[in-house]
């Protein structure tokens, strides 16, 4: 029995690593990209607009790439698929490229989707009033628990120095029932995406509905951005500005209000569970969210753009509330483009 | 003439044109069969294997339907059917197990058969733990303390060394002299000796079917007849 | 029987994350992907007790989900072998159910009784309870015809007491699914705290994969692999001495 689990061990051990190895796709390093793997953070909807725009409008065939666009998901980690060689780009928000950096992840930032951050907290004024952050005192805010609404809410908090035990956290999840029934009067939504969808509900049962913005209180905490790893930057930098160059103009052309109706068209096609009419209001407050500079026509070209102060403060509240234990300095990953 | 041979004889069961095909079966296991049982008696149901003597006796005892023709059975009769692969319950010992079958007024008989049945010394075991002679005694034992005119005993004694099973016969018969069984073998010799009527069963394309043959019908104080005996036996090797 | 199971668990275990940190350091795979033993160890030591606790408190539902499902399971069973009709309704309806996905059903018990304690225990008592049913059912509804005749044709059966043969019969088996079943429950609950719940070890398991720290799911698989082994030999070990105790 001893000699053949010893026999049985090590050929187990074999076994698992040699089907693992082979399911890793090919590192970065090797010589060829084609196709390309772009892995994204959450399923096809608004926040992929521009991405889902470049593949049907062929941005990337004219760069004379081949661009497999893949769905994220709640388990999906774009940074961990790079690092597998399973994906070439990814869309990670910023606190997974901070945690990433700070466990020595090779990875980079190319560009960053959103100027703000399109997290916020819904809520009923008929219920609650929330004229100003102060006013979040003795509320009961949904946070999810290790997600990056949490430590958003906390940094907001500490800012306006307002106890946590002031506040009353709600764990939350999927399901908004507890929302619905009042128990909690504040909950986390993505402003551009479910927002509407909930929104839209209520409001046809005549419930009206506000949402608080922690950008606006001065919470500066970067959403998504597109990564890739330092090697494939290193050896095949016109791959990336290939990439890059087609995904940003494909953005822009995406939050281009001339183009709404055909943007509404590729995204219904890739989205078809969300209809045209939520999704016309989702891409006018996405458009809001990645070109904040008033209007597109002053802000289209600044699309993508980093903000490095966004980043560092970002770093910070991760590093305040000890998800990260020593700072990253990540200004020195972030690819800024001229 | 022994003291059952006296007593007066009453038809328990009538059976006419019985005709039964097993479900799955192209082949009639009986074509127009009939026979008939009296009480009081040792009987037998003698036959070759797979010729249907389970089948009969589940019938006669109402645990096979689906057939044509008609078995008549007396209004009070209490009909018992018993085999060889019964088992006791295997969470209680043996003597609990009697004792939680026997009616009050038959524990006077319990004492009697476990002795008479040899299976005393097997009573604070569990059924299990039995050899299967002895698993088959003390079967047969608990139908025996039962309410019952008639006993159908298929195999029951199969595993049981013939010289105990002698002793077990002669001791139901002298037991339950007013009583009917049929006693289900392929023990030629023992049927011939016992038994009153031997209901010899052959395949279904053979006219008729059964055929009756009178035994020996011997008990502990007869004295063996052996050339009646050979005569019966012949009769019955030929008749099956 | 407790070293055995704990022997093979750990096998298991060390193959699983020997063979994850080969990967790692084969692929040079940095620590945000699979993290380094030291940094496994030091994740030890911080949240060892934390999930221990977190772990009993998923073990504590898990047994109770799995004791209402045996006993549901018993019930049906039993209301099932009655009458033909039942029953068979009763099997093509356990058939069906134990078909969706539990995941998609759980939204919608979430929904219906909220976040707490009766959801995880829903939950987890509907992952073991069909196949606990099924295999329940397919012993209840079996004859066990060399016992049984005696008090058939006697006319002393009861449903009581063909239930009692049947069980008894059968009690290898049933200690068997039952044991099996105890996983199924666990995961069941796990499950359940990692879709909607606010404590137990899935909870704290989904918080961990937003905060993308696979050390901490290492730490928590090891600690349910060891609370799930100790339970299933709690539970063989009852059945061991309910059979030697019946069978005498």
């Amino acid at each position: 029995m001893k000699n053949f689990l010893k026999k049985l061990i090590p050929l187990a051990m074999v076994v698992f690593m040699v089907i693992a190895i082979s399911s890793c796709g090919q590192k970065n390093g090797s010589s060829s990209v084609d196709p390309i793997n772009y892995r994204l953070k959450w399923l096809f909807n608004i926040s992929s607009a521009g991405d889902l725009w470049a593949d049907v409008n062929g941005h990337f065939q004219r760069q004379g790439l081949t661009v497999n666009i893949k769905p994220g998901g709640p388990e999906r980690d774009a940074i961990r698929e790079l690092e597998l060689g399973r994906a070439h780009f990814g869309v990670a928000s910023a606190d997974q490229v901070i945690r990433a950096v700070s466990k020595g992840s090779p990875v980079v930032v190319l560009v960053q989707l959103f100027q703000i951050n399109p997290l916020q907290w819904i809520y009923r004024p008929q219920h609650v009033t929330i004229e100003s952050p102060e006013d979040l005192t003795s509320k009961n805010i949904g946070i999810t628990f290790g997600g990056n609404d949490e430590t958003i809410m906390r940094a907001l908090l500490s800012k306006y120095q307002i106890g946590e035990n002031e506040v009353n956290f709600f764990s939350v999840r999927y399901d908004y029932t507890p929302f619905y029934k009042g128990d909690v009067d504040l909950w986390p939504i993505y402003r551009n995406a479910q927002a509407v969808i909930i929104g839209k509900r209520l409001q046809e049962a005549n419930d009206p509905i506000a949402f608080f913005d922690p950008h606006s209180a001065g919470i500066r905490f970067v959403a998504n951005s597109v990564v890739t790893t330092q090697k494939m930057l290193k050896d095949h930098p016109e791959t990336v500005k290939k990439f890059t160059q087609a995904l940003v103009s494909a953005w822009i052309e995406a939050m281009d209000p001339t183009n709404t109706e055909k943007v509404i068209e590729a995204v219904h096609h890739f989205d078809p569970d969300t209809s045209p009419e939520i999704i016309v209001e989702q891409l006018k407050i996405t458009r809001d969210l990645t070109i904040p500079f008033g209007d597109f026509e002053k802000g289209g070209q600044f699309f993508g753009k980093i903000d490095l102060a966004a980043w560092k403060e970002t770093e910070n509240m991760m590093l305040n509330q000890q998800l990260i234990h020593a700072p990253v300095n990540i200004e020195q990953y972030l690819n800024v483009w001229d | 003439m022994s003291q059952a041979n006296r007593r007066q004889i009453t038809m328990l069961i009538e059976c006419n044109d019985l005709n039964y095909r097993y479900p799955s079966s192209q082949a009639n296991l009986f074509r127009n069969l009939s026979c008939r049982i009296s009480i009081p008696g040792f009987h037998a149901l003698f036959g070759p294997s797979g010729v249907g003597k389970t089948t009969l006796a589940k019938m006669i005892a109402g645990l096979v339907e689906g057939f044509s023709g008609k078995i008549t059975v007396h209004p009070d009769t209490g009909i018992l059917y018993t085999y060889n692969l019964e088992r006791l319950p295997g969470w209680s010992l043996a003597k609990d197990h009697l004792a939680d079958i026997t009616p009050h007024d038959r524990m006077p008989d319990l004492k009697k058969l476990t002795e008479s049945f040899g299976i005393q010394g097997c009573l604070e075991s569990r059924f299990s733990k039995l050899s299967l002679g002895q698993q088959n005694r003390m079967n047969l034992t608990r139908y025996l303390l039962q309410d019952f005119n008639f006993l159908i005993m298929d195999e029951s004694l199969a595993n049981v060394d013939e010289a105990t099973r002698e002793v077990i016969i002669l001791q139901i018969k002298q037991l339950f002299p007013q009583k009917a069984f049929l006693y289900i073998s392929h023990n030629v010799m023992e049927v011939a000796k016992f038994c009153k009527i031997i209901l010899v069963l052959r395949s279904a394309d053979k006219s008729p079917q059964i055929t009756e043959i009178k035994g020996q019908n011997q008990t502990d104080q007869d004295i063996p007849d052996h050339p009646a005996l050979e005569q019966t036996m012949l009769e019955i090797v030929h008749a099956s | 029987m407790l070293h055995r199971r704990l022997y093979q668990f750990f096998i298991v275990y060390g193959i699983g994350i020997c063979s994850l940190f080969s990967i790692k350091y084969i692929l040079n795979l940095s620590d945000y992907v699979i993290p380094s033993p030291i940094e496994v160890w030091l994740t030890a030591v911080d949240v060892f007790m934390r999930y221990s606790v977190n772990v009993l408190d998923t073990l504590s539902v898990a047994i109770i989900g799995h004791v209402l499902s045996i006993f549901m399971a018993i019930v049906v069973g039993i209301i099932a072998r009655l009458t033909t009709g039942i029953g068979t309704l009763i099997k093509i309806a356990a058939f069906n159910i134990q078909a969706y996905p539990i995941v998609a059903v759980a939204p919608i018990i979430f929904i219906l009784l909220g976040d707490g304690l009766a959801s995880r225990l829903l939950i987890a008592s509907m992952i073991c309870y069909f196949p606990l049913l099924l295999s329940i059912l397919g012993i209840l509804t079996q004859p066990v015809s060399d016992i049984e005749h005696f008090f058939q044709m006697t006319g002393r059966m009861t449903w009581q007491l063909e239930v009692k043969i049947r069980i008894f019969e059968n009690i290898s088996k049933l200690i068997m699914v039952i044991t099996g079943s105890a996983t199924l429950a666990m995961v069941g609950t796990i499950v359940a705290e990692f879709i909607a719940a606010n404590a137990g070890i899935g909870y704290t398991i989904r918080i961990a994969l937003y905060q993308s720290d696979l050390a901490k799911i290492l730490v928590a698989l090891f600690i349910i692999g060891i609370s799930t082994s100790i339970y299933l030999v709690c539970l063989e070990w009852m059945g061991h001495m309910l059979q030697k105790k019946w069978e005498g």
